[in-house]
């Protein structure tokens, strides 16, 4: 092996290392929300809707 | 697959069919998903004095509503019974944003109030319904404790109007044990919003033995005037023995009393007292010439002298949307 072949060897066993490493360390970190996406269904039971005049016992 | 939330600084890591702090946000499949979109466990019309806001429209209805779940565990909550609940044991309504705006202009309410627990963690909801509601002329109210991280923050507040914000003690350890939270981003959430241009109101529920000493008290009040201005309203409201701190005694008038003279003292211009009966302590007098304002009784305005938002007798303009 020339000393030209050994390096341009040597190049694309370390790319694909690095190109390993990444998508490793990309599987293993989570992925990151601030919007949540909605559920169609609610997972409690749904009652239908209240009358809103009567006084609202929480505070706030 | 893990996933992150980071809408609240506690920032759950959550394996898959785990549910964060919350209790409300969940990961499925690898996506963050919030179960609560779209269903309310509670909504009523209220006065907007109930909030408390005495600084914003006087004497108007707000459609008031909450879903279940909340990021801050807090011993004395007093809507513990939904804060804590988990969605699966729970009921809910079913009414999307474009219903919850119709029921809105039904009732002839000006605004719509997100509050009960905290609309941090029904975030999406609530950014959801305020948009529309602000295309349709009415204006958001957001009562909430302010535990949130700074970016979904300044989002959400493009369409809010007011906010009422709890700042429960100035002390970071009060937080961590009391509320399983910190104090900074609260801080943080309170100057933002003052920043933003959005109208704001604090309060601070007084806790006997916990932060209700003299100097908790203004070093809690001189953090406001120095941070937020003033003229922001102050409210310190009674303490009721609820959820895990029954053994401890309500708050008493007297108490209340000298903290509403410790943050006047610190020279705010607007300090009220809640949940108990006082006459001094539920009116709005004039920092200029100290004449009455608004006069309150409960939640009912008995009178409302402020022309065009300001004193009728000396002129000075009063802080608050009057209109």
């Amino acid at each position: 092996m020339t000393r030209r072949k050994f390096i341009q060897e040597l190049i694309k066993v370390g790319s694909a290392i690095i190109v390993g490493v990444y998508w490793l360390a990309e599987k293993a970190s989570p992925r990151k929300f601030v919007r949540a996406l909605r559920l169609k269904k609610y997972p409690g039971s749904i009652k239908p809707l209240q009358d809103v005049y009567k006084q609202s016992k929480w505070s706030g | 697959m893990k996933v992150q939330c980071e809408l609240c600084p506690k920032r759950c890591l959550l394996e898959s069919g785990q549910s964060g702090e919350c209790r409300v946000r969940i990961n499925i499949d690898g996506i963050l998903r919030t179960v609560v979109y779209g269903f309310p466990c509670s909504m009523h019309i209220d006065p907007v004095e109930k909030k408390p806001f005495f600084h914003f429209l006087p004497g108007s209805k707000t459609f008031s509503l909450a879903t279940v779940g909340c990021n801050l565990h807090c011993k004395n909550c007093q809507n513990w019974e939904i804060s804590q609940a988990n969605p699966e044991d729970s009921e809910a309504a079913f009414c999307p944003p474009e219903k919850l705006v119709e029921l809105t202009k039904s009732y002839d309410c000006q605004s719509l109030a997100y509050t009960y627990t905290d609309p941090v963690v029904y975030y999406e909801y609530t950014y959801d319904t305020a948009e529309l509601a602000r295309d349709n002329g009415l204006r958001n109210l957001l009562v909430t404790a302010g535990y949130i991280n700074q970016e979904p923050w300044k989002r959400l507040l493009k369409f809010v109007d007011a906010a009422r914000i709890d700042l429960k003690s100035i002390s970071d350890d009060f937080y961590r044990e009391v509320c399983s939270a910190t104090l900074k981003p609260v801080q943080d959430a309170l100057v933002l919003t003052r920043a933003g241009g959005v109208h704001l109101e604090v309060i601070h529920l007084v806790i006997p033995t916990l932060n209700d000493k003299p100097e908790q008290i203004r070093g809690l009040s001189r953090w406001v005037r120095a941070n937020l201005g003033s003229e922001i309203p102050l409210h310190f409201l009674q303490f009721y023995p609820q959820y895990k701190m029954r053994h401890l005694p309500p708050t008493s008038s007297k108490t209340l009393d000298t903290a509403r003279d410790i943050a006047m003292e610190e020279g705010l211009d607007f300090v009220y007292i809640g949940n108990i009966q006082s006459e001094r302590g539920q009116n709005t007098y004039c920092p200029g010439c100290k004449k009455l304002l608004i006069e309150r009784i409960g939640y009912a305005i008995m009178q409302n002298r402020l022309k065009e938002g300001c004193c009728p007798d000396c002129g000075k303009e009063i802080y608050g949307v009057w209109k």
